[in-house]
Formats: structure tokens, C-alpha cells, sequence
């Protein structure tokens, strides 16, 4: 009887310490998928209600800058995402007393406001008077963007962020900068050496991590929680595009390197080519973009940008890529409309569908239509005398925001991946003879279309 | 057995009474027991171990995290802070001053400020300006007293110097032939006891301070006339003064803080640092009505000047209509003094590293800025270019206002230019009046953003290229027969007289007696008719209404116009084809306008005033206006002078621009 006991006994030790070890892997696995997910999810909102101390320093903030002239709005999507459910009813009361504190009283670290920099001058005055106002201030200024791609330019750095710190909560304010491409451009948020690390809690901050490119936006003037502020008229519109604003700015640096290494084609043909490859663009951007259909920097034009941060003098037309998902039927005659007639039409919407446009003097527009499959996406190609397809396959990405001679555009986020899957890890070294069946390491054979598709799959005008 | 201490954790402690009571009981079965007995010990020893190493795990990757996320927002660049000089805070310096006939050189405290031992440079006497609480160099002057009035500049200079600060005075080759009496008067009353009796190649030293005392003084006169006096190094000690005394106390606000900054860091921009009553910084003129201009970028490019970049901005922030926000001041060259000035005035400034030599890099300077100010405004369809050496007219924004219209819609127009360059003070009358003209002028001009982007900018002339930007845009392959804008008073003033293709000769003959408008809020007179085809008509009309003067006189002559007012005469000069300006040139030495290259012309037909009338000179037969002529009249055909003395003098001051 003891005897059974015992090993009874031991073997319910045994199995509790695996159910404990078993408990504590999986919380192991549990905390590492965490840190690599969100961090927001982070963000301890502790549901105790209403905190009147951020409703004050929000009033006390937007009381400082009116003082000063200084016309900032809303942005914070935490807020404006409440703000959005109530759209309506805000914008039908505009003075009307609110019954409770609803928005700003949500306890949290930081409330987000947004300034566009040219519509206020950079006055002392404003940070004396938020130092009497009892606001603890941080500035976070870094190199002007604008003025990045030009060499040996110095002397700017541009505020990029302001902190406004009163009691528990702080102000995010972001400066945004109008750039070339009739954008608005916030920076990204970097510490410097000497900084108070411990400010505010900057993991936590929504603008900063990344650079941002928006659309101007239009603003109106509400009153939430009894404060008058201005937002993004539209705060869906805005949080949507929020969420898909990352920029990577060009690597100039780089470019200048390159540019070392091979020095740039400045002959008269080059100049041309450049002009008409530019306003091409800009035609292609103004027709996709009034379809809206969302678009990015493929094939040699995105290597120009990627590379030399200009059109590669030499590579005769401009590539866009499309995903299938936001194909149009309306883009053949918009572009027709546009004065870029279609040239030729490879493929079907099915599979493997390709554009090209013939734009002025020679140079072509070609719409690459990307297809996406579980673990990859590609796009397809087709010979016209032999009907032979080809197929280029491209790791998975999302697209980031840019600046391209003078457009805002999108490339692949994962720029260097994307580049080297089409040509190759020598991608820094040009070549001038490139055969778009063979050349790129990305090609697949993809078989034949059948003979009696020809008519409808290649057509040539 | 009973040694054996089981792991100190709670369910092992209690294991280990289960297995003393059994322990006894079970001696039968002992081996069992004992195997049973270690596999749980094991199992337990390794749970444990797992479970330490999991703490460890976690708590590093959570440190890991809190590193990475602060990562995130670090700056990669290391931002050293570089003191712009050698700061100590001792009370003492020690200065070294030292004057030869090929070198001279100063030190401060080991450091040294100026050193010249170039050759056939930097003749005379030699100023530095310290401040008497930190020791900085404030100004570094030389003023060649060998030639004639530079010593008048240098008590000009002397006199605008803040009493108490230190002056170090040090003689290369040679300082005393034009030193006149008042100059060795102000020397003399500095302190200094052997400025009055400064002779022909003396070497000479000399430290003390202004309205205080004298720090040191060495001399070595010449022993004859043909050779120079010994080197001498003078060696002294400075005693350093407290900040409070070496300021002025101004009300604290934000203008007298700027000011206060830069008081302490320069000299030798007068009463803008006076402790009683300075000059103002800030000038706030009257804002323009309907200011169409008042969001164009304003580009000031500027290279070491910094007194002139002082002038050029005082009078820029003092006309009417001016929005410093949209002005930035593009340095050529990492400067500190111009940077200096530039935030004096609340402006923002960019540096730029020289690229290449002479005329290229001045032309590299004006693509990098006219680049960034298209980047820094990407909204702006115009920007406004002016330079450092350029007073600006008080209604300079008013006149753009009025006429940049004319610039957006109409396609042949190249530029709208504040100067013109047949604008003397003799022939130039009438402030509300335009002309169209062929050549692009510069100085103070209005560039249209597409015309930069679509067409200069990708084929500027590359660093090797040693052109003139001005020359480049006004050759046929750019200005491509578009044509400029530009008043018959110029709305700028061309102050330098110390350039890359300037000197005091160059500019007195051509620049000073350049007229420039000094009244405000002139209305400009039939702004449209500017437009091509308007002006075509324009000119046809004063031609029908002009008077034929008298083609048997000698046009030099002042009697050649009639002594009237406010008529217009039109005289007609020989030109063979569109490029033949061989009378032109002849007639333009001798009414003593520019006649270096062509400027101001408009198909074959100059405008200009003689003695307050309107007048006319029209190219026959190459202009299209030749059919004006009535028969009788042959046009004036000057000859030009013999070669040698044209050929040479001419190439030298050709290239010469208004740099």
C-alpha cells in the first residue's frame, strides 16, 4: 500500500514540475511574440476614468498657442478615432456645451498636435511664455531633408518636434514641412546624446518612430470637451492614411557615392531624356493618382531612385508597378484622355497583365500588374513574336512613401530586397545592355500562352 | 544518505520528510527506492535550473527591449559640440605680436590668430580686435598705409571700435607712407608713443587697450632707405576683464539678446553695438498693399563680405513689403562673421563648402542656393536673387509686386531685374517707367521656378567649367531671344568695391554714378503695355511721336539734344547685321555708360535719357525699327579707336561682372 503510495506520490511530483515547466515555456513564447507585435498594445490604460489633469493641460496648451498665433490641430488617433464615431454630432454642435468629458479626459501620457512650420514663426517668446505657464519643453531638432540631397550644404537644422511637459501629461507636437511634390513631411524623433532620455516616454509616441509623408489636409474648427480645436476634417481619412505613411527619404549619401564611382551622364541627350522621363512621370503620377489607384517605382525607375536618386539617363522608359487588386478598366482611356496612348497590352487581368503607354519623343510608360500569392508576389512577361511568358518573382512588400523628382511616390518599403531580387546583388554596378527575358535574376519561363488567346493577350498598336 | 541535502525549494523540502518516513519502512526494496529517488531529484534539479535560466532569459530580453526601443530614437551621429575658439578661463593672456618686412603673425595664449607671410600680400598695418573678457578675436583688419586713403579707413575703423577692447596693431613691409597726421593723431592717443614718428619701412608692435592702457609697444627703425628694420617680437601679458564690464546693458529683450551675442563675438560695425542708443535692429517697414510678392523666396548670396552682407540686409529689411521669413543667406564658405550678421538680423542662413575656384565656384554657389530655395519652398513659383553688395530700394518689393504678373503669363519674358544698366544718373529719369530689353542684368532679379527647374538647373556649367553664371544665362542657348524687365531707375544699388571681378578703379567708373531709386510707393506707369506684343505697339507710338535729332552733329556732344524737357528725340546709328554694336560701343564710351559688352537693348533700339528728354537710338539697318527713318537721314557711323590701347584694356575688364 505504501509502496503504491509512493510511487504515486512521485509520479504527481513529476507531472506537476512538467505542468509548471510546460506553464512556463509557454509563457516564455507568449512574452516573445509580444515584444516583437505592437507596441501599443503596450500602453497600460488603466480604466479608472476620467483624468481632468490631461483635459487641463490640453486647455492650458491650446491657451499658450492662440496666445501666440500659432494654428496647430489634432492629430492624436487615439482621440480622433473617437472623435470619428461622433463625427456628426460634433460637427452639427460646434458650440454646444458637452455633457461630459469624453475625448481629452482618457487617461494618458501625451496628447498629439500637429503644426504645419510655415505657418508660424519660430518665436522665443512662445517657449518664455510656456515656461511661465509652468510647461517643461523639449526640442528635438535634426538636418533639414529638404536640403539632404544637395552637397555640402549646412548650416539648417530644423526643429522637428516639440515635447510641452506640464504636471503627468506632455504634448506631442509635430512640425510638419512642406516639401517639393506638394506634400506635407514630418520627421523621425531621435534623442541625442545629452537628452533627458527619460522626458517623456518615447517608445509610446505614435509620430516619430518613422518619417511621415501626408496629404495638406483641410481642417475644421470643433469644440470637443468644451475645447475649440482644429482637426483633420476628415480624421477617417486622415488615420487611414496614418497608418500607411512611413517616407524613407532617398539615400543621397549614397547616391553621391555612386555618383563618385561612376560619374553622371551630363550630355545633352541625358539632360532630355531626364526632362521627358520626368514629366512623363508626372503625367503617369497625376492620371493613376486622379483613378486612384495606388502605384510605386518598379524595375529600372525604382533602381534610379534607389541607386542615384535620378532617373538612369539611359534606361529609356519609366516603370510603374500596380497591384492586380487595383486594376481599373478606366486607366487605358484615362491615359488615352492623358495624351499617352496604349502602345501595347500583354496578358489578361488573369495573369500576367502588362501596359505600356508611348509618351512623347519616344519614351514609354510600362505598368507592371503584381500579383500576390502566399509567399511571394510577381509580376509577368510577355514576347510578342513568340508568345512565351515570363514570370518575376518578388519577395513580399509594403509600400513606403518617397520623394522623386519633385513627386511624391511610392516604392517598396523593403527597397534593397525588392531591387535585389530583379537585379542581382551587383545591382550598384550599371549596365547599359539589359535583356528583360534573361538579364533580371528574378525570371522564370512561364510557358506559352495558347495560340488562340494570342489576339487578346498580345496586342500591339 | 543522511548527509544528502535535497535542493532547498519548497516542494523538495517536503519531499524529503516523505522519503525519511519511508526510508525505514521500504528497506527491502532499496534499490528501486534509490533509483526513483535520484530521477526526481534530477527532474526537480533540472525544473529548477529551467526555470532560473527562464528568469534570466526575461528579464534580459525585457533590458534588451528597453535598449532597443532607446535606440530607436537615438541620434547616430555624435553631435560634439566644437568651442569656435580656445576658451580658458584664466585671468592672463599671454600675446605675442610680431612685424618683419615678409611675415607677421599674433598669438594668444600659444594660439595663433593671424599669420601672414604670403608674398606681395597683406602690406601695411595689421588690426586685431580682441575682447578684453574672453579674449576672442572680434576683427582682424589690414589696412594698406603705403597706399593713399587707406589710412582714413582705418581710423574710420578705429573710431567705431568699443572703448575697452584690445587692439593689437602689427606692420608688415611697409605702413607709413600714406600714415597722414590724423591717423598717427588716433594712434597717439591709443597710447601708442612711436606712432607719431613711424617712418619709411619701420617694423612696428603695438598692444593696448582702447581709452586704457598700453600693454606694450616695439619699434625698429630703418637704417636706410633701401632696407627694411629689423623683425621685432613683442611679448605681453593682457589682463582679462569681467563680462559684465565688456557689455553693454540694454534692456533684456529678444532683439538685445541677438544683439548682445553678437557685440561680443565682432567689431567694426559702429553704432549697432553702442552702449547708448544703438541702431536698431529690427526696422518694420510699412507693409505693402495687395503685396503680390510677399511669399516669394528672397536668396541673398553672399560670400566673405561680412560689413557689406550688413549693408545689403539693413537695407533689405528696411523696404517696404519685405518678409524676412521667406529670406535665407547662402554663404559660400563656412564663415563665422557673415553667419554672424545673418543672426544679428533674425535670419536664417545656410553655409556651403566651396566648390572649385573663381568664377566656377561662384557659379556652383548660386546653383546650390537657387536649389535649396526651391526645396525650402516648394510652393514658390519665383525667387527673388540678390547679392551681398546690393543696397536695395526702398520700394524694391513694390516695384516686383506691380510687374511679376507680367513674369507668370508671359512666355518671352527671361527675368524681371531690378537694375539697369544704362541707368546712370544722366540718363536715367523717369521711376515708373519699364523697359523690355534683351540681356539679363542680374543684380536684384526674379527667376520663374519652371525656367530653373525645367531648363538651368540639369545643364548648369559643371565645377570644371571656369564661366560666369551671369555670362552662361545670357548666352543665346539658354535665354533662347526671351527678354528681361527691368526699370529705368534701378531698384538696387551696386555698393562693392571689393569682388572677384571688382576693384575700386572698375567700380568708380562704372557703378558709382548708377542711379537708384530713393522714393518709396512709385506707381509704375502702363505695366501691361510690357507685354510682347503691347510693347511692340508701345515702341512704334514714341517712335511715331519722336523727334529726328539733328544727324550732323556729333552725338557726344551735349548740344547734339536740344535743351528741352520731356521730349522724346530718337537718333539713328549705323548696325550692319543684329551682332554689329561697332557705333553702339563708340557712342555708349563717350555718354560714359556701360560699354564693356552690349546691354539694354531691344531689337536693334536703345531707350535712355538725355538731359530729362526721352531718348532713342535705333540700329539701321539691322533693326526692325530702321523703316522709322525717314530717307534723308544717314545713320551715325562712330569709328572705334586705334587697336593697341582697345585690345588691351578691354579683355581685362571684360569678363568683369558684378560680382
Amino acid at each position: 500500500m505504501q509502496k503504491i503510495n509512493k510511487n504515486v506520490v512521485l509520479a504527481l511530483l513529476s507531472l506537476t514540475s512538467l505542468v509548471f515547466l510546460l506553464f512556463q515555456l509557454y509563457y516564455y513564447k507568449f512574452y516573445l511574440s509580444q515584444k516583437n507585435g505592437s507596441f501599443f498594445s503596450k500602453v497600460r490604460g488603466s480604466q479608472s476614468g476620467q483624468d481632468s489633469t490631461r483635459w487641463h493641460v490640453v486647455r492650458k496648451f491650446l491657451g499658450l498657442i492662440s496666445s501666440h498665433n500659432i494654428p496647430v490641430y489634432l492629430i492624436d488617433p487615439l482621440i480622433l478615432g473617437l472623435v470619428d464615431k461622433d463625427i456628426e454630432q460634433i460637427r452639427s454642435s460646434p458650440d454646444g456645451p458637452s455633457p461630459e468629458c469624453k475625448y481629452f479626459c482618457a487617461p494618458r501620457d501625451f496628447t498629439t498636435f500637429a503644426l504645419v512650420d510655415k505657418t508660424w514663426k519660430q518665436e522665443v517668446s512662445l517657449f518664455r511664455a510656456a515656461e511661465k505657464m509652468g510647461f517643461q519643453w523639449l526640442k528635438i531638432i535634426n538636418k533639414d531633408p529638404r536640403l539632404d540631397g544637395m552637397d555640402d550644404l549646412s548650416g539648417i537644422e530644423i526643429p522637428l518636434h516639440y515635447i510641452f511637459k506640464l504636471a503627468s501629461h506632455a504634448i506631442h507636437l509635430v512640425v510638419f514641412y512642406e516639401r517639393s511634390g506638394n506634400y506635407l513631411w514630418h520627421g523621425p524623433l531621435r534623442l541625442r546624446q545629452h537628452m533627458d532620455r527619460k522626458f517623456v516616454p518615447f517608445r509610446k509616441l505614435q509620430f516619430g518612430r518613422y518619417p511621415g509623408a501626408y496629404e495638406k489636409p483641410e481642417l475644421a474648427l470643433v469644440s470637443i470637451d468644451d475645447l475649440k480645436v482644429q482637426i483633420p476634417k476628415n480624421p477617417s481619412s486622415f488615420l487611414e492614411e496614418m497608418s500607411h505613411s512611413r517616407f524613407l527619404e532617398c539615400r543621397y549619401r549614397e547616391a553621391r557615392a555612386f555618383f563618385q564611382l561612376y560619374p553622371d551622364d551630363a550630355s545633352l541627350d541625358a539632360v532630355e531624356f531626364r526632362k521627358k522621363a520626368k514629366s512623363l512621370l508626372h503625367l503617369a503620377a497625376l492620371t493613376l493618382n486622379s483613378l486612384g489607384v495606388k502605384f510605386w517605382l518598379s524595375s529600372g525607375t525604382c533602381l534610379g531612385w534607389y541607386r542615384q536618386c535620378s532617373v538612369i539617363p539611359y534606361s529609356k522608359d519609366v516603370d510603374l508597378g500596380v497591384f492586380i487588386k487595383d486594376y481599373k478598366a478606366d486607366i487605358i482611356p484615362a491615359f488615352r484622355k492623358a495624351g499617352l496612348p496604349l502602345k501595347h497590352k500583354f496578358g489578361k487581368v488573369e495573369d500576367s497583365l502588362e501596359l505600356s503607354f508611348q509618351g512623347d519623343n519616344d519614351v514609354k510608360l510600362d505598368i507592371f500588374f503584381f500579383y500576390e500569392e502566399d509567399d511571394h508576389i510577381w509580376n509577368g512577361g510577355t514576347q510578342a513574336k513568340s508568345g512565351k511568358k515570363y514570370k518575376y518573382l518578388f519577395p513580399k512588400f509594403t509600400l513606403c512613401w518617397t520623394e522623386f523628382i519633385g513627386l511624391k511616390v511610392h516604392v517598396p518599403c523593403e527597397t534593397l530586397q525588392y531591387i535585389e531580387a530583379n537585379y542581382g546583388p551587383d545591382w550598384k554596378v550599371p549596365l547599359k545592355t539589359w535583356d528583360w527575358k534573361s538579364s533580371p535574376s528574378n525570371v522564370q519561363y512561364n510557358g506559352v500562352w495558347p495560340v488562340n488567346e494570342w489576339d487578346d493577350v498580345i496586342q500591339i498598336y | 544518505m543522511d548527509e544528502w541535502k535535497p535542493n532547498p525549494a519548497v516542494k523538495a523540502h517536503k519531499k524529503r520528510s516523505w522519503y525519511l518516513a519511508w526510508k525505514y519502512k521500504l528497506m527491502n526494496q532499496r534499490a528501486l527506492r534509490k533509483l526513483c529517488q535520484t530521477g526526481a531529484v534530477l527532474f526537480l534539479l533540472v525544473t529548477v535550473i529551467v526555470n532560473i535560466k527562464l528568469i534570466l532569459d526575461t528579464r534580459r530580453a525585457a533590458y534588451e527591449e528597453e535598449e532597443e526601443s532607446a535606440q530607436d530614437y537615438d541620434d547616430e551621429m555624435l553631435h560634439v559640440e566644437v568651442p569656435r575658439h580656445p576658451v580658458s578661463n584664466k585671468k592672463v593672456l599671454d600675446v605675442e605680436v610680431y612685424s618683419s618686412r615678409s611675415k607677421v603673425y599674433v598669438a594668444v595664449d600659444g594660439t595663433t590668430v593671424l599669420e601672414d607671410e604670403a608674398r606681395e600680400q597683406g602690406r601695411g598695418i595689421h588690426v586685431i580686435v580682441l575682447n578684453q573678457a574672453t579674449g576672442h578675436v572680434m576683427a582682424k583688419r589690414v589696412f594698406d598705409t603705403y597706399s593713399p586713403h587707406e589710412d582714413e579707413a582705418m581710423v574710420l575703423f578705429l573710431n567705431m571700435v568699443a572703448r575697452g577692447r584690445i587692439l593689437i596693431f602689427t606692420i608688415k613691409d611697409e605702413g607709413s607712407f600714406h600714415l597722414k597726421d590724423t591717423a598717427k593723431n588716433v594712434l597717439k592717443s591709443l597710447g601708442s608713443q612711436v606712432a607719431p614718428f613711424l617712418s619709411w619701412r619701420d617694423m612696428w608692435t603695438f598692444a593696448g587697450k582702447k581709452g586704457g592702457e598700453v600693454y606694450g609697444e616695439k619699434h625698429a627703425k630703418s637704417p636706410a632707405l633701401s632696407t627694411w628694420g629689423d623683425p621685432v617680437l613683442l611679448k605681453t601679458e593682457v589682463h582679462l576683464t569681467s563680462v559684465e564690464d565688456a557689455e553693454c546693458h540694454w534692456p533684456d529683450t529678444e532683439l538685445n539678446r541677438r544683439r548682445k551675442r553678437f557685440c561680443s563675438k565682432v567689431e567694426g560695425y559702429g553704432s549697432v553695438c553702442s552702449c547708448k542708443d544703438p541702431t536698431p535692429i529690427e526696422f518694420n517697414p510699412d507693409p505693402l498693399k495687395d503685396n503680390k510678392v510677399f511669399d516669394v523666396p528672397v536668396a541673398v548670396i553672399a560670400g566673405n563680405r561680412p560689413n557689406y552682407l550688413y549693408r545689403m540686409l539693413r537695407s533689405l529689411l528696411s523696404a517696404q513689403g519685405v518678409n524676412p521669413q521667406m529670406i535665407t543667406v547662402f554663404i559660400d564658405g563656412y564663415y563665422e562673421e557673415p553667419m554672424d550678421v545673418v543672426e544679428l538680423f533674425g535670419l536664417s542662413g545656410i553655409q556651403h563648402t566651396p566648390i572649385s575656384i573663381k568664377n566656377a565656384r561662384v557659379s556652383q554657389h548660386y546653383k546650390a542656393s537657387l536649389t535649396a530655395t526651391f526645396n525650402l519652398f516648394p510652393d514658390a513659383k519665383f525667387a527673388v536673387v540678390l547679392e551681398e553688395d546690393l543696397d536695395i530700394s526702398v520700394d524694391f518689393f513694390s516695384f516686383l509686386s506691380q510687374s511679376i504678373h507680367l513674369l507668370e503669363e508671359d512666355e518671352s519674358l527671361y527675368c524681371i531685374s531690378a537694375w539697369n544698366d544704362q541707368g546712370y544718373e544722366h540718363t536715367a529719369e523717369d521711376p515708373s517707367l519699364l523697359y523690355r530689353v534683351e540681356t539679363m542684368p542680374g543684380l536684384g532679379w526674379v527667376l520663374r521656378k519652371s525656367l530653373y527647374k525645367d531648363e538651368l538647373e540639369p545643364k548648369w556649367p559643371t565645377p570644371e567649367k571656369l564661366w560666369d553664371w551671369d555670362m552662361w544665362m545670357r548666352m543665346p542657348e539658354q535665354r533662347r531671344g526671351r527678354e528681361c524687365i527691368i526699370p529705368d531707375i534701378s531698384r538696387s544699388y551696386h555698393f562693392g568695391i571689393v569682388g572677384l571681378n571688382m576693384n575700386g578703379y572698375f567700380h568708380e567708373a562704372y557703378f558709382k554714378k548708377h542711379k537708384f531709386n530713393t522714393v518709396p510707393n512709385v506707381q509704375l506707369k502702363n505695366v501691361e503695355s510690357l507685354r510682347k506684343d503691347a510693347y511692340e505697339t508701345e515702341i512704334h507710338r514714341l517712335l511715331g511721336e519722336a523727334e529726328v535729332l539733328d544727324h550732323s552733329k556729333n552725338p557726344c556732344e551735349d548740344s547734339f539734344v536740344p535743351d528741352t524737357e520731356g521730349k522724346v528725340y530718337v537718333m539713328f546709328i549705323r548696325m550692319e547685321q543684329e551682332a554689329d554694336f561697332t557705333t553702339w560701343t563708340q557712342l555708349a564710351k563717350c555718354l560714359h555708360i556701360w560699354d564693356l559688352d552690349v546691354r539694354g537693348n531691344h531689337k536693334g533700339l536703345w531707350r535712355l535719357f538725355r538731359k530729362k528728354n526721352h531718348f532713342l537710338v535705333v540700329g539701321v539697318p539691322a533693326s526692325p525699327y530702321s523703316s522709322k527713318k525717314p530717307s534723308s537721314v544717314t545713320p551715325i557711323y562712330m569709328e572705334p579707336p586705334a587697336k593697341e590701347e582697345g585690345a588691351a584694356a578691354v579683355p581685362a575688364v571684360a569678363a568683369a561682372e558684378q560680382t
